[in-house]
């Protein structure tokens, strides 16, 4: 329910909650992409920003070449979804903001 | 002139012998003899203005200030002193009061060219209010802008006369011409505009492997700290994207409860801007992508 909501946003790939140590609690991903992987790599990168710069419940948005990824460290996990560049970003960061 | 001071340690030519240190870039040791020729002479106001010069051109701006403004009082009429406390508020980015000082210099001295030049620089910027939000449309004054903290900083002050020797009554030396290597000055002025924005507390432009290149943010004491965590973070998920073949990182904003960290690829160098976390990120992007061209045009 929670994450159908990001993931009906228009080229959103696809959204999930990950543990700290990089175990997907739940996900939804199109065809194609691992969210295991995702995940793992979102656990992964928020316990280095927590470990380096303090955040406790910080959130990082990184863009590559080919995609957008978004992820926020929350009291239960990490939560994180995966976009297309040309995805609305600004959308996606208002419903990731609400969860 | 050394011998002198050792044979009379009473004397007050040690402040000379300071000044004439001071010109030739030696600061820590004109900082040592005006310590302790003004323990001897605690009185001698000529020698704390010196000592404030002196703490100014080592980059200690709080120190500089404070010493100044004690002796304030006993030497307002002194052309270096209300130079000196033009370019510490400058540098503190008070430029109210920088101008307030720079004005005075010229009273006492319409020639003094510092003080002028400075002046220049300062005055067109004052117009510039920004408004409540941060949206800024038009485009700021194209050449005046804040001075920035640059890094590598120069040890001497390229055009610090010995305006002191003649208050002394003696000739003065001439200065010693120190070449500033400014390799990032062309980003002075799209980084000026990009301080502008209320919300942005400051930037520094880092290597990938976590040196730090040039300071923009000078309220930040250990940004060569920063530099390496921030590089960390950004080559770890760099990496971990190209495993997951998702292309190189090119931008990675990081949202804490009190800042917001924007990295962003300039080449082979990363640009970093701090601000605070109600900054429109789409604005800081945008000015942020002229500063990145021109690092691209110099660093490569």
């Amino acid at each position: 329910m929670m994450l159908s909501e990001l993931t009906r946003i228009p080229r959103v790939f696809g959204a999930g909650i990950a543990t700290f140590d990089g175990f997907i609690v739940d996900s939804q991903f199109i065809h194609g992409y691992d969210a295991e992987r995702f995940g793992a790599m979102a656990a992964k990168i928020m316990t280095q920003v927590k470990k380096n710069l303090g955040a406790e419940s910080g959130a990082v948005i990184l863009y590559t070449q080919d995609i957008v990824f978004l992820a926020k460290a929350k009291p239960e996990g990490v939560l994180f979804v995966v976009g297309d560049k040309e995805a609305n970003l600004g959308l996606i960061k208002i419903k990731f903001e609400k969860m | 002139m050394a011998d002198e001071l050792i044979m009379d340690s009473k004397a007050l030519i040690f402040a000379t012998l300071a000044d004439v240190y001071l010109s030739s870039g030696m600061i820590d040791e004109a900082i040592s003899i005006l310590q302790d020729g003004l323990t001897r002479n605690p009185n001698y106001t000529l020698a704390k203005v010196i000592l404030g010069r002196a703490y100014y051109l080592k980059g200690n701006i709080d120190e500089a200030l404070k010493i100044l403004q004690e002796n304030y009082e006993s030497a307002k009429g002194s052309e270096t002193l209300n130079l000196y406390l033009g370019h510490c508020y400058k540098k503190k980015g008070e430029y109210e009061k920088a101008i307030g000082y720079y004005e005075a210099v010229l009273k006492i001295n319409p020639e003094n060219r510092e003080a002028k030049e400075s002046l220049e620089v300062l005055k067109p910027t004052q117009p510039v209010q920004k408004p409540a939000s941060e949206a800024i449309v038009e485009q700021p004054p194209a050449k005046p802008q804040p001075e920035m903290v640059a890094i590598p900083k120069t040890d001497v002050e390229p055009t610090a006369p010995t305006e002191l020797l003649p208050e002394l009554g003696l000739e003065p030396m001439p200065a010693r011409a120190v070449e500033v290597p400014a390799p990032l000055e062309a980003l002075n002025e799209p980084m000026g505009r990009l301080l502008e924005i209320k919300s942005v507390k400051g930037a520094f432009i880092l290597s990938r492997d976590g040196l730090l290149i040039q300071n923009y943010y000078a309220a930040r004491t250990d940004l060569e700290e920063i530099c390496a965590l921030i590089a960390g973070i950004f080559n770890e998920a760099d990496e971990a994207f190209k495993f997951l073949k998702c292309g190189a990182l090119e931008r990675c904003i990081i949202e804490k409860k009190e800042e917001t960290i924007c990295v962003i690829t300039a080449g082979e160098s990363l640009l970093c801007i701090i601000t605070k976390p109600e900054a429109k990120p789409g604005l800081v992007f945008l000015y942020a992508k002229k500063i990145i061209e021109e690092i691209r045009k110099v660093l490569g």
